[in-house]
């Protein structure tokens, strides 16, 4: 059995874990809703997912057991281990859609690229806390962090998988830029960042990706594809209005206007069938969630702590603001998931995980107390 | 500012959350660290701003601004959806309602059309198609063979529709047979279960009970144009609609049409239907009854056909301008215009010699010639030129000026009072009296019969005719009217031209008169319901006030060209029934060649040939019908037109005194039947009841 300080369970953080089900639930009503059919009723797909979401509530609790500072040091075995399977996902997984993504293990199929994201979190946290540089990091200081992106990021972009990718390396810039830099050093990267993105888009970036983002920039150009996928969103959110058309009632999603309606168009339904009330309601739970998340890094007792709160606020921060943002209609379609919302297996014990990792971080910054509780044994 | 701003929130966030995390743990009393409250009110704002600043951890600095973004890109979605779904809400609403629901028209059955005495002209029948929607884009073999056997239709005829329909949404079904008998709608029906997405479409189509009959009044339907479509009312047409494109079906296509029905389906994404929502039934058109008589149409027109004559027929009541027959010959063939006409049988209408397209009743102006001596005869005698005794010696022909016109009998008719001069047409007689009245006298009384004006019959493209007059010629062809030509207006030839209609209406004005009724066809317009909405009433257009003594002259005058030793119109005589008809005939120069003169009939090119007329009136003594024939090149109203005239008329009355027969009867009949069956003598002579067969008892009578 795992040891554990029972001091820990007075810290626990109820806040945390009342947020993540009230997502959660919500998560799971409009998965029920996107995924039923007049015809076959319930889809074996909800079910799936709460059994996803139990398996998150129990890896959460395997994962606070054990402090952050440990994991920590686990991080690089775990790189390395997703390293391993993005590279196997490359080379012997075959293609489905057009991309290689996923590894079959039978009962499951596993998306490397969802975890790869919070392992890269872990390895760049412990790597800015073990390294203090005085004035901020230099440009050599980097280079380290850049590689421990660059190798996932390569990896997934070559799946292809652009929204995981992108999501990387938003990570590594937003944590590069947390931790301390030189104004010089941000420089540098701004500009080769900048010089990165042209050669991408001139040479690496496949033909349908670019093409989305030229449909987003220019809509009439591609009224049948993308186009249409972000029209129909914004259709579904819309027609909403205040009060939503009702639990099973969107008719976007139900009759097969809105494509990827449990994925990544999740949040369209929900739109659709509770309005602008209910996402609001929605949008300002996930809000307070991130908040507290911000909260716990700023309270956390160590700056491995704080680099890592904040990297998994980031991680959920930005996927959800690129997600929402897209079904807004404010960015072309990219795929990425609704974290916590969206249908997935791998997404959702990822971004779980990430929640266990910021209760973990909460309940480990409080000074040990002074006056032991009454049934405290050491 | 900003600085100090931020700084305040930094410091309060913590205490915001400390706070909660206090409330939490509401009975434990613990001191809380870094609670400076206090301190901050003691210390004043210098202090705390400079203890801020060099307490502040980077990191800490670092996650406002991180809460800062979370606020803004919050704010920003919030607003967001503000916009998409207050905002713009409703617009969105009903694109999501374009998307899902989608509405089909369901044909109205037009309006069906009646003669006076409520014959079917056109009506409607259900015509079967068969549809197939495309739930997939593979065809089943088994299927294909089903389909095949029962519409006995090669199997690539069927995939050649299915092919050409592959570039429409896969919604929109594919029509796989048309106007299929009721035998293969009962086999289709019965093998419902081998033949999924198979159906049958109900659509009505037009059905010709007199076959060509007045086919230039009826006209006939098309789909519609791009060009109609952009006049018509976008509400009422859509692209593919079916319209009346010509005649009645043009001219009362909004009375015929009625309203079309909607079926609202839900759809998917894919425009499989889901499920119907509540639709509209489509509303019939109104029915329109006639003046017409088709049987009386149908002499007319077998008559005309006989001879494969080109010309009009009409026939009116005089005393109410009632059309009875309206016949342009030759006929179109309405079936050929069923679903559009082809290019070659257009072609060939329009490079026929007797121009069937052209609708002689009203678009067809040719010269009165000798029936427009009535006119003359009128002005004559009102304006005091002469009188019925006054008489003129005609030696065959009548010297004016240089020139010598000739009157078509060679020899001449001697001593002409107006009496004969109408019977046998006397041209010298008219010359004169012409010349007297001048062209624009002439020309005010041929008005006053309406001609040179539009009738506003129902017909299409209708052609006012000319009456000439002196300022006609100066403004048309710049050059004064010479006198010389007055002798040609007298006699109807020169620049005169009539359609046939208004000829008929001059003749019902003699025969009433005086009194020119507006030519109607439309008896009564009955909507769905039964309601009449719009019933036929005489429409007056002009009278003759004060004429009615002179035109009785003239009456006996025409009378006379019928029932005369030497009348021209003796050919329409109807001694049989024992009515005396009242008419005039007249030969229309077409060209006036020298080399054709004295030529025989038939050594004259056909469209070289005189045009034949005769218009008459009946019974003399109180007439109420007036007819008037046209034939085109028929060269002698005597011989060609006066005997289909003739025809008519016999019809006519004999279906009056049929009708008066049959009323006499009835008559009787209902004055023999003096008890009225009561209920009680109903049940004494009780209901024959047959037991193998229950289909005849009332409802709520037990069967056996």
């Amino acid at each position: 059995m795992l040891r554990f300080d029972r001091r820990l369970l007075q810290h626990f953080d109820w806040v945390m874990l009342l947020m993540l089900l009230l997502v959660s639930g919500m998560a799971l009503i409009n998965l029920y809703s996107a995924t039923y059919s007049a015809d076959t009723g319930v889809s074996g797909i909800f079910y799936r997912q709460l059994l996803f979401f139990t398996v998150g509530l129990v890896s959460i609790v395997l994962v606070i057991t054990q402090d952050y500072q440990k994991l920590a040091k686990l991080g690089f075995v775990l790189y390395f281990f997703t390293l391993i399977l993005l590279l196997y996902t490359l080379l012997f997984v075959k293609t489905i859609g057009g991309a290689q993504r996923w590894i079959d293990l039978g009962f499951f199929n596993l998306q490397p690229s969802e975890p790869a994201k919070l392992i890269l979190i872990l390895v760049l946290a412990s790597y800015y806390a073990n390294t203090e540089v005085a004035g901020g990091y230099r440009l050599r200081d980097l280079i380290k962090p850049v590689i421990l992106t660059i190798i996932p990021f390569v990896l997934v972009l070559k799946q292809p998988d652009l929204g995981t990718a992108l999501i990387l390396v938003v990570i590594f810039v937003t944590l590069t830029l947390f931790v301390k830099l030189r104004w010089a050093t941000i420089g540098i990267l701004g500009g080769s960042g900048l010089l990165c993105a042209f050669v991408g888009w001139k040479y690496l970036l496949k033909e349908y990706q670019r093409k989305r983002i030229e449909t987003f920039l220019n809509p009439e150009s591609d009224p049948m594809h993308h186009g249409y996928q972000i029209l129909q969103s914004k259709i579904a959110v819309g027609s909403g209005q205040v009060f939503g058309k009702g639990f099973l009632e969107g008719t976007q999603g139900h009759l097969h206007f809105l494509p990827e309606r449990h994925t990544d168009f999740a949040f369209a339904v929900w739109a659709e069938e509770w309005g602008f009330a209910g996402s609001v309601f929605f949008l300002s739970c996930y809000f307070f969630m991130l908040i507290w998340g911000v909260n716990i890094a700023m309270s956390a007792k160590d700056k491995l702590g704080t680099v890592l709160a904040f990297g998994c606020v980031m991680l959920i921060f930005w996927q959800a603001v690129i997600n929402l943002f897209m079904i807004m209609g404010l960015l072309p379609v990219v795929g990425v998931p609704l974290p916590l919302f969206s249908y997935g297996g791998s997404s959702l014990l990822t971004n779980m995980l990430a929640i266990g990792l910021l209760m973990n971080v909460r309940m480990r910054s409080f000074p040990a107390s002074p006056v032991p509780s009454p049934d405290f044994r050491p | 500012m900003l600085k100090r701003v931020s700084a305040k929130i930094m410091d309060a966030l913590p205490v915001f959350f400390k706070k909660m995390q206090r409330n939490n743990k509401q009975n434990r009393k613990r001191a809380e660290p870094l609670l400076d409250s206090g301190r901050r009110h003691d210390g004043g704002v210098t202090p705390l701003h400079q203890r801020d600043e060099s307490n502040l951890n980077g990191f800490k600095k670092k996650a406002l601004y991180s809460l800062a973004l979370l606020t803004i890109f919050f704010a920003i979605a919030i607003t967001r959806l503000w916009f998409l779904q207050i905002q713009e809400g409703e617009r969105y609403s009903q694109l999501a309602d374009s998307n899902r629901v989608r509405a089909l028209e369901i044909v109205a059955p037009r309006g069906n059309i009646y003669d006076r005495r409520g014959r079917e002209i056109v009506t409607n029948r259900p015509s079967f198609n068969v549809t197939w929607v495309r739930e997939s884009n593979r065809i089943d073999d088994a299927w294909l063979k089903n389909l095949t056997r029962i519409l006995n239709q090669d199997a690539s005829v069927l995939l050649e529709r299915v092919r050409k329909m592959s570039g429409v949404p896969a919604h929109i079904p594919v029509r796989l047979a048309e106007d299929i008998d009721w035998e293969t709608v009962a086999r289709i029906e019965n093998s419902r279960m081998h033949l999924p997405g198979i159906k049958i479409e109900v659509v009505p189509l037009r059905v010709y009970h007199y076959g060509n009959l007045a086919s230039h009044l009826i006209g006939y339907l098309g789909e519609i144009s791009r060009e109609e479509l952009d006049r018509m009312d976008r509400q009422v047409y859509r692209g593919g609609d079916i319209i009346g494109k010509m005649g009645l079906e043009r001219l009362r296509e909004p009375d015929l049409r009625g309203e079309k029905g909607r079926e609202f389906m839900e759809v998917n994404a894919l425009g499989f239907e889901q499920r119907n929502l509540k639709g509209l039934e489509p509303l019939p058109g109104n029915d329109l009854y006639l003046t017409l008589d088709m049987e009386l149409q149908k002499i007319a027109e077998d008559l005309m056909a006989e001879g494969n004559r080109a010309g009009a027929v009409v026939a009116m009541e005089i005393n109410t301008g009632r059309m009875l027959v309206l016949a342009s010959a030759p006929a179109l063939h309405l079936e050929e215009f069923i679903g559009g006409i082809s290019h070659r049988a257009w072609q060939e209408m329009l490079d026929n010699p007797l121009h069937p397209l052209v609708n002689k009743l009203v678009q067809g102006q040719y010269p009165p010639a000798s029936t427009y001596k009535a006119v003359t005869a009128l002005a004559g005698l009102s304006e005091g030129i002469i009188t019925p005794e006054s008489t003129y010696y005609c030696p065959g022909h009548f010297r004016f000026g240089n020139r010598i016109y000739r009157c078509w009998r060679r020899g001449g008719h001697g001593h002409v009072d107006l009496k004969k001069a109408m019977a046998e047409s006397c041209d010298v007689y008219f010359y004169n009296v012409g010349l007297k009245l001048g062209v624009d006298r002439i020309a005010r009384y041929a008005r006053m019969f309406g001609f040179g004006a539009l009738t506003g019959i129902e017909m299409e493209h209708e052609k006012p005719g000319l009456v000439p007059t002196a300022d006609w010629k100066r403004r048309r062809h710049g050059e004064p009217w010479m006198e010389g030509e007055t002798t040609s207006i007298a006699i109807g030839q020169g620049f005169n031209l009539v359609t046939p209609v208004q000829l008929n209406m001059m003749t019902a004005g003699i025969a009433n008169g005086g009194t020119i009724f507006q030519p109607a066809i439309v008896e009564r317009v009955v909507d769905p319901d039964g309601q009449v909405i719009e019933v036929f009433e005489p429409n007056i257009l002009h009278r003759l006030t004060g004429q009615g003594r002179w035109l009785k002259l003239i009456r006996d005058g025409m009378v006379e060209a019928v029932n005369g030793q030497r009348g021209t119109g003796r050919r329409a005589r109807l001694d049989a029934e024992g009515i005396i008809v009242g008419g005039k005939t007249g030969t229309g120069q077409v060209v006036r060649l020298k080399q054709y003169r004295g030529l025989k009939d038939e050594d004259i090119p056909y469209r070289f040939r005189d045009h034949a007329w005769f218009t008459c009136f009946a019974p003399a003594n109180n007439p109420e019908i007036a007819v008037t024939v046209l034939v085109e090149h028929g060269l002698h109203g005597s011989s060609v037109a006066a005997p289909i005239a003739a025809a008519v008329l016999n019809g006519y009355f004999e279906d009056k005194f049929r009708e008066q027969a049959r009323a006499v009867e009835q008559e009787e009949l209902r004055s023999r039947q003096p008890v009225m069956l009561s209920e009680d003598m109903l049940i004494d002579v009780g209901f024959p009841v047959y037991e193998d067969d229950d289909t005849w008892l009332p409802a709520g009578q037990p069967s056996h």
